[in-house]
């Protein structure tokens, strides 16, 4: 098997179009949380709370790439085009059949499925759909346009399981390039704030509906007063190599992925399951050959819904008792979705490098339901060699991924 | 509308919908070779031009014989003069 190393990363997120935006924000406890104008409109809409990211630079693009761009597969291409830079990925490697990508989200575009139907429905009238609307719509629509944007010629692959989309799509790159199937590829996912998305979770209360007047406060992961998730738009992407190929070409290696897991729960379409996050996470750690008490930092999806926390607290408690400090960044950021896994290991990999874990923003007083581990409060220096990312998604769908430092065990 | 304002129109669509500059836009110019349009902007031409002129055009056959700008101003043309839209 070969080893697969992490040589390159790319964020849009609501604090900025780059990873050091990321980091500013968290180095600052910044919420990137705010009402939203207009979603007052939406009948039985409560929660009225997003984290928007900026819309900018898809003029990189000429129009013919830009045209079937929703705004998720913008922030994808961009993603992914800092992070070949960042990786140093010379055209001839870009366009060979030896690199791919594979990105996911929750769905296609979710303003061009409103606009589709807003212009089609009231009068039952296809005449006027433009024929880039599959192209925005579709599941594959960050993984294609990525690939067009860039020139991509290998293995292009689109995972799809919601919050678990991205950690799949990189748990997905791991395998491959560790099988010698491909030396490269870009790994990550994007999603986009709409109502139509945070409605969605409102449907099965699952937002946070009662910091309309102050959104900086929420969404508040392991808290007593947590009160569900808030959604959040970007994406992140990582370029997965072949240890080997790396070394030759010279590339930087910002980390190691050292096991992966997905699993379903198979007890539940919406509700955790501590059984089975508890199985993902020994699994990925078994398939990593370390130690659960080798693990410095579990990255934990944390979204701080009432049952998903609970269940994840009580799952890393099962593992890890309270000797692992434990973090997560939605809180700043919201829940990102089908990006989160992908920017919330850029992050972690990030602080793996400074020696910092920043804290879970907006965990004042951990609720008894989620104690029993280490939360992280206030920011903790400390030698990171190894990161366990979660993310867990509705469906029962369970995906774990282990980072070490290059060469710490 | 006469053929001064239909020149007017579809050069407005070819500007907003394809980003191609003005200067570009003269009678003789071939939309797939020089203009740049291609298979899928061939549909989203045909959604323009049916908002802009408040017609339905994607079913006549006489599109699929459009090359040049002028082909399709003439075309327009012809639409006003059959159908006597204003």
């Amino acid at each position: 098997m070969k080893r697969v190393v992490i040589t390159g990363r790319g964020v849009v997120s609501p604090f900025g179009s780059n990873l050091t935006s990321l980091m500013d924000g968290l180095e600052k406890s910044k919420s990137g949380v705010a009402r939203m104008p207009g979603w007052e409109e939406y009948k039985g809409l409560n929660s009225l709370v997003g984290a928007p990211a900026e819309l900018k630079g898809e003029n990189a693009f000429p129009r013919k790439i830009r045209r079937s761009m929703g705004r998720l597969s913008v922030f994808a291409a961009l993603a992914a085009k800092q992070a070949a830079e960042e990786s140093k990925i010379e055209e001839g490697l870009l366009k060979s059949r030896r690199l791919g990508c594979i990105m996911g989200s929750t769905m296609g575009s979710a303003e061009a499925m409103n606009e589709a139907f807003e212009i089609m429905l009231p009068n039952h009238d296809l005449s006027q759909l433009s024929s880039m609307g599959f192209f925005k719509c579709v599941s594959h629509t960050a993984a294609m346009n990525v690939a067009q944007a860039l020139g991509v010629r290998g293995y292009v692959m689109a995972t799809s399981a919601a919050c678990a989309s991205s950690l799949q799509a990189l748990g997905l790159g791991y395998e491959l390039i560790r099988s010698g199937r491909q030396d490269v590829l870009l790994c990550g996912g994007a999603e986009e704030l709409h109502p139509i998305v945070t409605g969605i979770f409102e449907i099965l209360f699952a937002t946070s509906t009662h910091f309309n007047d102050n959104a900086w406060l929420t969404p508040r992961p392991f808290d007593e007063r947590r009160d569900g998730l808030v959604c959040g738009e970007g994406a992140g992407v990582l370029v997965l190599e072949d240890y080997e190929h790396a070394r030759q070409r010279g590339a930087d290696i910002y980390g190691e992925i050292a096991g992966y897991s997905t699993c379903a729960s198979g007890t539940h379409l919406s509700e955790s399951s501590r059984e089975g996050m508890r199985a993902c996470m020994d699994n990925a750690i078994q398939d990593s050959g370390l130690k659960p008490e080798q693990v410095d930092y579990i990255s934990a999806h944390a979204t701080a819904t009432i049952q998903g926390d609970q269940a994840e607290a009580e799952a890393i408690r099962d593992i890890f008792g309270d000797r692992v400090p434990v973090s997560g960044m939605k809180g700043y950021i919201g829940h990102t979705l089908g990006a989160s896994g992908a920017i919330e290991l850029a992050a972690s990999l990030e602080m793996m490098s400074r020696g910092i874990i920043y804290p879970t923003l907006n965990l004042e007083d951990v609720d008894a339901s989620c104690s029993g581990i280490a939360h992280v409060q206030t920011p903790l220096e400390k030698e990171i060699k190894v990161v366990v990312k979660n993310s867990f998604a509705f469906g029962g769908i369970n995906t774990v991924l282990v980072c070490k430092k290059l060469d710490a065990y | 509308m006469d053929e001064v304002e239909i020149k007017k129109l579809v050069d407005e669509v070819f500007v907003e919908a394809f980003e191609i500059e003005p200067a570009q836009l003269r009678s003789e110019m071939r939309i797939f070779e020089e203009l740049g349009i291609d298979s899928l902007d061939i549909v989203d031409l045909v959604v323009a031009l049916q908002k802009k002129f408040k017609i339905q055009i994607r079913d006549d056959e006489r599109v699929r014989k459009i090359r040049t700008l002028g082909d399709i101003y003439n075309f327009i043309l012809t639409l006003k003069s059959e159908t006597h839209f204003s």
